[in-house]
């Protein structure tokens, strides 16, 4: 039903323009020209400096932490959201619809909210978090296994929500025409399933991992900020910014924007390869 | 034998869409499965394959039963409607996918594939992805796949369903080469009359879940025995004639009535199937090749092909009704369709409205006569039961129906059949309205001298008293169902007889009846105290012997059962220990003053047996017995 403003196509006339130059200068405004400010903050000790910035300890440990944590998140992430996936689509059980709902929740619950629920759980007054802590030596809360907990629940649904309508459209008949070929069902599902969702499941992960580089609510309360140990590279930002390293604060964002950018460029192009193999 | 399936239904829910399927294909047959959708025909490939699992019956594989192995080990060809081929793979991976689940080598596993490849004409493709290839290829390519593992049968689900018709065509000559070629068994399944005759060596025509009737083509066409067949396969004439003797009228012609038709009693009515291009067109009545039916009128001239296609529209003949085609309102005889050849049409040049005798060159008769069921409504709640069991019961038995609505309001009672005919529900062989207004008698008395019913369906409660049953077995010949409930099912019944009653017509309508459901039965009588010794057990259970071998030329499976004491605690003991949907019993037909009372066992059953319907069947045999029953 998109068609309900289209009026016929016009090939001149002013009013072609009466939407459009809005449109591109609010997208410039809103987005393009924050990009170009920081871009030239960062740049503006020179190249030298930004590196430093970078490669100051305390920043390189940041920058470290929360690549690996949010690495790790990924691959868990990438796992459990393709079996969710695929009982959400392929299996019926009761209460199925109510968790269908429940999986996008994570994404209107402030993170804040959510590093506050998880300190609750497993700091040292939650019976979890005291268990854990005291039976087996393991501490989640002011420690990387918090950070992962804590990015797992805020990127929940990128994986499970992209792979969730390609497996939807996936004709059943194809995992019958296997079955009645002889396969059993998890040779079927590894060479005739997946790769089939390998697409959505790399752009989904990589959707996760860039949505987890820049988490700072949850992490804060789950992790804290403490330098060299706990304090990821959004939580140093802040830190620099109120320390008033205004260049700091910008190197280090500026990598974060880089490496986002590299990862929604990779998962398009993913996409776009996956399509042109099989829609042509 | 290559595939044999032995009673085979499945059930969703309350609803059978696989009813009691028995089917056996021989080695390098090609059979077909022709049923509109809806009809269970692509569930019963699936459960050839394993991929549902039946609810009853056994499948056999080469004289191996596999109904409880999975698809895997069932060494099976499958070919879907929309190709599902594996889209990560290419043509060559699809083929050989079977092949590498069996652990075949690399090198003999391409040797195989190239084979394929030439057998179904995509030599050099291979490398493509299946989404570079069209419909047609692509269901070549699943064909391959299939036979890859040289599977002892072959399924086909629509395979050409979704493809233009010209490839359709194409392909539907190469799949009859490549079968006989390998000479493997196949099923295939589809909707299309053509694809059907040019591919199956037999067919198996499948309505509402049930394998109606099986046989070559030409047998299918040219000798049906049923109205479903006649009328689904090409256009039909169908014509309700007279049985006498060993002959059937039409008018006052008599043509001899094929040995088969052996359901046919004298005096009863037999469906005559006369075909397009059986009828014979001519100026005057000396010029007919044929039986001369009567001087009718063009109606409708059209050309399919070089054939010249027209509608006649003929007077009525006495004791003649038509099936089909259905006349349109206001013409007051029958309309019959005509095929004509090319030479036919020059021969003798017909004109719009022009004035022509027709003939019948060759005609065919039905030997299993179709069911027709009245269904009365008042409006009320109860007849709500009637309306939702007897659109049940007609669609599976496929019996033609007319609702007979009754009441003092003519508009109000009209709006009501409007619903009426909503709530039977669609998929009816035949659906007509009449409305009536009251007495009761006076409706279906006027009703059923016009068109005699096999069966009258009522909606009742032992709170509605015996007024109405009684009056619908007074009048006209059909038999009665009282609907007690409106939920629509019949998988068991009980049918009672009484110890020495000949009782041949009622278990012989209860299996023409119940063989639709894909019921089973249980026939019981009881013996009083008196009565019971070794000489009358001996004879009674002989007796039940012969009633369990008319139902199983039925297809009707029947228990027998014998019990003592008081006739209706035994009965009530006998509906307490299964779940019984209906209960037959079995009742005389009124004397020559068209006095009828129910009474004695009849009676008491009705009014205190609770929770199931109850079918009524009239006999002539009962007549001498009357008192007897009388007695018990």
């Amino acid at each position: 039903m998109d068609l309900t403003l289209f009026q016929g196509e016009r090939k001149s006339g002013l009013s072609i323009w009466a939407l459009r130059v809005p449109v591109l200068l609010y997208i410039g405004l809103m987005i393009l020209v924050p990009l170009l400010v920081i871009l030239q903050d960062g740049f503006r000790e020179g190249i030298g400096e930004l590196v430093h910035q970078i490669t100051l300890p305390i920043a390189r440990h940041a920058i470290s932490l929360t690549l690996w944590t949010a690495a790790l998140m990924t691959l868990i992430n990438a796992v459990m959201g393709l079996a969710t996936a695929y009982v959400l689509v392929r299996y019926e059980f009761p209460g199925k619809r109510v968790l269908n709902a429940i999986i996008d929740l994570p994404l209107s619950i402030p993170t804040l909210v959510t590093g506050v629920m998880l300190v609750m759980l497993y700091g040292p007054q939650g019976v979890l978090g005291n268990f854990l802590a005291n039976e087996l030596g393991f501490q989640v809360i002011f420690a990387p296994p918090g950070i992962v907990i804590a990015l797992l629940f805020i990127s929940f649904p990128f994986v499970v929500r992209t792979i969730q309508p390609v497996l939807m459209n996936l004709d059943l008949a194809q995992e019958k025409a296997a079955a009645t070929l002889g396969a059993k069902p998890w040779y079927t599902f590894r060479t005739v399933v997946l790769p089939n969702l390998l697409p959505p499941l790399v752009s989904g992960s990589l959707l996760s991992f860039s949505r987890a580089i820049g988490e700072f609510g949850a992490v804060v309360i789950v992790a804290g900020n403490i330098p060299l140990k706990t304090q990821t590279a959004a939580v140093y930002v802040l830190g620099a910014v109120e320390s008033e390293n205004r260049l700091g604060a910008s190197a280090i964002s500026l990598l974060l924007i880089a490496v986002a950018t590299l990862i929604l460029l990779t998962a398009n192009r993913v996409q776009k390869s996956w399509e042109s193999r099989y829609e042509n | 034998m290559s595939i044999r399936l032995e009673n085979i239904s499945k059930y969703y829910g309350r609803q059978v869409v696989v009813n009691n399927v028995n089917l056996e294909i021989d080695n390098g047959e090609f059979f077909v499965l022709l049923g509109a959708s809806g009809s269970g025909k692509t569930t019963v490939l699936n459960m050839i394959a394993g991929l549902i699992a039946p609810d009853q019956g056994r499948i056999w594989l080469h004289d191996r039963d596999v109904t409880q192995e999975t698809p895997q080990k069932r060494n099976i060809g499958f070919v879907f409607q929309n190709y599902a081929l594996f889209q990560s793979m290419t043509v060559a991976e699809n083929i050989e996918f079977g092949l590498k689940v069996r652990k075949m080598p690399k090198d003999q596993r391409q040797r195989r594939r190239d084979e394929l490849l030439e057998l179904v004409g995509l030599v050099g493709m291979g490398n493509r992805m299946s989404a570079q290839l069209s419909g047609g290829q692509q269901q070549r390519v699943a064909l391959a796949r299939a036979l890859a593992i040289e599977p002892d049968v072959l399924l086909l689900d629509e395979p050409l369903g979704a493809l233009d018709a010209k490839i359709r065509v194409e392909l539907r000559r190469s799949l009859k080469k490549i079968q006989r070629q390998l000479g493997v068994a196949a099923i295939l399944v589809t909707h299309d009359q053509d694809e059907a005759f040019d591919l199956g060596d037999r067919i198996g025509v499948m309505n509402y879940g049930r394998l109606i009737e099986v046989g070559t083509p030409n047998e299918l066409y040219q000798f049906p025995k049923t109205e479903y067949v006649a009328s689904f396969l090409g256009s039909a004439n169908l014509l309700l004639g007279q049985v006498n003797g060993h002959e059937v009228f039409l008018g006052t012609h008599g043509f001899p009535l094929p040995a088969e038709a052996y359901d046919l009693h004298a005096g009863s009515r037999a469906q005559i199937l006369s075909r397009p291009e059986d009828i014979d067109l001519a100026a005057s009545e000396a010029d007919l090749s044929g039986l001369p039916l009567g001087k009718g009128k063009v109606i409708e001239i059209g050309f399919n092909g070089p054939n010249q296609h027209l509608r006649v529209e003929l007077p009525p003949i006495d004791g003649v009704r038509a099936i089909s085609p259905v006349a349109p309102y206001g013409i007051p005889g029958f309309v019959m369709d005509v095929n004509r050849s090319p030479e036919q049409s020059t021969s003798l040049p017909i004109a719009l409205n022009q004035p022509v005798w027709v003939g019948i060159r060759r005609l065919h008769v039905l030997s299993h006569p179709g069911l027709n069921f009245l269904i009365l409504t008042d409006g009320s709640l109860r007849s709500q039961s009637a309306l939702i069991q007897g659109g049940y019961l007609a669609r599976m038995a496929h019996a033609q129906v007319t609702i007979l609505g009754i009441g003092p309001d003519q508009a109000k009672i009209e709006s009501h059949l409007l619903d009426a005919r909503k709530d039977v529900g669609s998929g009816m062989a035949a659906l007509n309205t009449e409305s009536a207004p009251p007495p009761f008698k006076k409706a279906v008395t006027k009703l059923v001298e016009e068109h005699p019913f096999d069966l009258a369906i009522l909606g009742w409660r032992p709170t509605a008293g015996l007024d109405q049953p009684e009056q619908l077995l007074q009048t006209g010949e059909q038999h009665l169902y009282l609907a007690t409930k409106p939920t629509a099912q019949l998988r068991k019944a009980l049918i009672l007889l009484a110890s020495g009653e000949p009782g041949k017509d009622n278990v012989i309508f209860s299996g023409r009846f119940l063989r639709h459901f894909g019921a089973t039965a249980t026939l019981l009588t009881v013996l009083p105290d008196a009565e019971a010794n070794d000489f009358e057990m001996i004879r009674v259970e002989r007796f039940l012997k012969d009633g369990q071998k008319s139902l199983a030329r039925f297809g009707v499976q029947a228990d027998l059962r014998i019990r003592q004491g008081e006739v209706l605690e035994s009965i009530q003991a006998e509906m307490k220990s299964q779940e019984y949907d209906l209960v037959v019993l079995g009742a005389p037909l009124p004397d020559r003053s068209g006095h009828f009372e129910l009474e004695g066992v009849i009676k008491t059953t009705l009014t205190s047996v609770e929770n199931c319907s109850f079918l009524i069947v009239r006999s002539h045999q009962l007549q001498r017995l009357q008192d007897s029953f009388r007695r018990i």
